[in-house]
């Protein structure tokens, strides 16, 4: 393996591009290509075969579907780094292919394209169908095709030129290279028994509380319990510098007490991103209730949230311990707007609590933060929780 | 857009990767996951780690009463049946179910566990079918851990940094089993909105209710699952609803009948009315 180099953001010239051979339409050619080049980049850029279209670049809209060794793949999920021996056939290619000349004909005859954008990846899709399908089936077809978004046809034309063509295949009896049939099992029941004890315990996720969405906005509402009086919490929670310390990943650069800026790193799965922002505190003794209005930006600025959160501190089942009533409202915007799923929102919600929960009572205890080990773990939300705690200056 | 600058290492043994992951790379299995956050640049590694020329991961093999899926196997030859075993009809049926085929075409078994997306199919389907991993880490230690507990939440799983999923293992025997799969999503091809999977093996006394798309980790329903081996009847609505609301107290009341219902239509394909 290639020895492991620790990477500076501006040394892009210290890696080495990788040297690939591969054969495009039929022709073979060789290329050093830098580790973050697409295979779509290379066929547009490089080779210029401009038929293979870039829209969404996350695999869902299929534009850019090429056949890879016979077989469709996203080429702008695919690394040109990982394409070193593999055949290629783009739209421009399949000369002389009899499938691929029928379907030209057969989406001419049904009117199969408008605009044409979404042709290339539908024709190396359709193929893919016209070769493996063993009947012309329209409902599978309609559910196949449902990775190559169309918004000029209607799919009508579309469908009905890959039935055609599977026909005409049949005709010319090619066989389908359809994998063996799954075993269709009809629902039959079984003699009842006692289940052996499952040694799984069903985690039992201990939320009080709820997650609900309105017009874009997410709102969360969670009822926590402190292991302190509500005096002694209450005194926590109204200094806005030591709340954000119970925060993993939070910093608060500055501050006078009703305003501030800060950062917060986020990790969420493969995703790491780090927000910039400003905000307002307010705290009210007389109800011990506080409010963090926040906005903020990620590197880059591909994103933005902006959110509140309202918290009131009360007395818990005994004096010596307090509930706390939290709830979030808050609302992302760009790219990482897609990760804000109530319900992903709401497991998340659940584990930076428990972080935060456990930070509280350590610090409430005279003792230290955990070093959250949650850094790693913190997800989204961290961001989007120290989204409140930002707002436009 | 681009992805930002990153090395790309091919390692062609399990030393070599695990040594590159501990100086911080990033495994990639399909890449149709960490592909797109590369992409949008939500990811930005200094290396990636491609793990599919490492021997044994693209191999699906049966030994000792276990099929043995190696983790970079991708979900189409799993649709396909694309080795020399009969595998087990459920995860052929799941795999269909995945993405679309381009993307199946890519996309790996292992991937899709060690990335733990809540709405994902394998870590529910394979929750049910009691399946097992191995996982391997930079000292050459082995473990195998279920895949029920793997997922801690949404995105966490109890891999340790720098350890790697070599295999996921399913008992032979989950061949026979009674099974229904159930996914409701907005789209084909979608991530899920809510998930039940069911399996069922009489003779060795084991049944396992699961609903997925929690947003968490999957949800093992033991005491319903318990009545309907006891009862063989398919339980009521109310009683499915009972479980979840018990167990996912807050949920939003259309996840919860989403939910509800994917539970209720896969214990159907189990059970005839
Ligand atoms: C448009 C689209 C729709 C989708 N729809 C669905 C769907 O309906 N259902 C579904 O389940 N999935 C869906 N997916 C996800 C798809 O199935 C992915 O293939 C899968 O989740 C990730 O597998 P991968 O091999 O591509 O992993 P990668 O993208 O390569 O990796 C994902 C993560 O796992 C880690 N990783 C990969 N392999 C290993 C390993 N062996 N050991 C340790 N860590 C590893 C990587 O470091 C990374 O963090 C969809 C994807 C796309 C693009
Ligand atoms: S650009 Fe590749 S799927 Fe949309
Ligand atoms: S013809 Fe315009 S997008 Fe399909």
């Amino acid at each position: 393996m290639t020895a492991h180099r620790q990477i500076t953001r501006n040394d892009a010239d210290a890696i080495k591009p990788l040297p690939i051979r591969l054969t495009v339409n039929g022709e073979i050619s060789d290329h050093l290509v830098p580790p973050r080049t697409q295979l779509a980049e290379l066929l547009r850029d490089r080779l210029h075969l401009t038929a293979t279209h870039l829209a969404c670049e996350q695999g869902v809209c299929g534009a850019c579907t090429v056949m890879v060794d016979g077989r469709p793949v996203r080429s702008c999920l695919t690394f040109a780094a990982d394409c070193d021996g593999i055949e290629v056939e783009t739209l421009e290619g399949w000369q002389g292919d009899e499938l691929m000349d029928r379907l030209r004909a057969a989406f001419t005859r049904n009117h199969a394209l408008q605009c044409g954008f979404c042709t290339p990846g539908m024709l190396a899709t359709a193929r893919d169908l016209v070769e493996r399908l063993d009947t012309p089936d329209e409902a599978r077809i309609r559910n196949e095709l449902s990775g190559n978004l169309c918004r000029c046809t209607g799919y009508v034309g579309i469908v009905g030129a890959i039935r055609e063509v599977i026909e005409e295949r049949d005709a010319l009896r090619i066989p389908p290279k359809s994998p063996p049939a799954l075993p269709r099992i009809a629902a039959q029941g079984f003699a009842p028994f006692t289940a052996r004890a499952d040694e799984v315990a069903s985690a039992a996720p201990a939320a009080l509380g709820e997650t609900t969405s309105e017009n874009g906005w997410t709102i969360v509402r969670r009822k926590v319990t402190l292991d302190h009086p509500p005096k002694a919490v209450w005194t926590h929670f109204r200094d806005l510098p030591s709340v954000a310390r119970c925060l993993p990943g939070a910093d608060l650069s500055e501050t006078d007490g009703k305003t501030f800026a800060g950062h917060v790193g986020v990790r969420f799965g493969p995703i790491s991103a780090r927000f910039e922002g400003a905000g307002e505190f307010t705290a009210d003794d007389a109800t011990q209730s506080g409010q963090v209005t926040g906005r903020g930006k990620d590197r880059g600025g591909q994103s933005n949230v902006e959110g509140q959160l309202a918290f009131t501190v009360h007395e818990g089942e005994t004096p010596a311990t307090s509930q706390v009533d939290v709830s979030f409202r808050f609302r992302i915007e760009g790219v990482l707007g897609q990760f804000n799923r109530p319900e992903l929102v709401n497991g998340l919600v659940d584990y930076i609590l428990g972080e935060f929960v456990a930070n509280c009572n350590a610090v409430l205890s005279g003792g230290e933060i955990r070093e959250s080990k949650g850094v790693s773990a913190w997800a989204v939300l961290r961001a989007v929780i120290m989204g409140f705690f930002r707002r436009k200056g | 857009m681009k992805p930002a600058i990153f090395d790309h290492l091919h390692p062609t043994t399990t030393q070599d990767a695990l040594k590159a992951l501990a100086m911080g790379g990033k495994a990639m299995g399909g890449g149709q996951s960490l592909g797109p956050m590369l992409n949008l640049r939500l990811a930005r590694p200094d290396s990636v780690v491609g793990l599919s020329a490492i021997p044994g991961m693209t191999d699906i093999r049966e030994e000792r009463g276990k099929i043995i899926l190696g983790a970079g196997v991708t979900h189409a030859r799993i649709e396909d049946n694309d080795c020399a075993i009969d595998l087990p009809p459920m995860l052929r049926h799941v795999a269909r179910g995945i993405a679309y085929r381009a993307v199946r075409n890519r996309g790996t078994v292992g991937g899709s566990i060690a990335h733990a997306d809540p709405a994902a199919d394998w870590i529910s389907a394979m929750t049910a079918l009691d399946a097992e991993l191995v996982l391997q880490d930079g000292a050459g230690k082995q473990r195998r851990i279920a895949v029920a507990g793997f997922m801690l939440g949404a995105y966490r799983t109890q891999l340790a940094p720098g350890e790697i999923i070599t295999s996921v293992e399913i008992r032979s025997q989950m061949r026979d089993a009674h099974w229904g799969y159930y996914k409701i999503c907005r789209k084909v091809g979608e991530f899920a909105d809510a998930i039940g999977a069911l399996v069922i093996h009489p003779s060795s006394r084991f049944i396992r209710l699961v609903a997925g798309a929690t947003g968490a980790q999957p949800l093992i329903l033991t005491q319903l699952g318990a009545e309907i081996a006891a009862s063989a009847q398919r339980p009521r609505e109310q009683a499915i609803r009972d479980a979840l609301g018990t167990n996912l107290p807050g949920l939003d009341p259309v996840k919860l009948h989403l939910m509800t219902t994917a539970l209720d239509r896969c214990i159907q394909k189990v059970i005839p009315a």
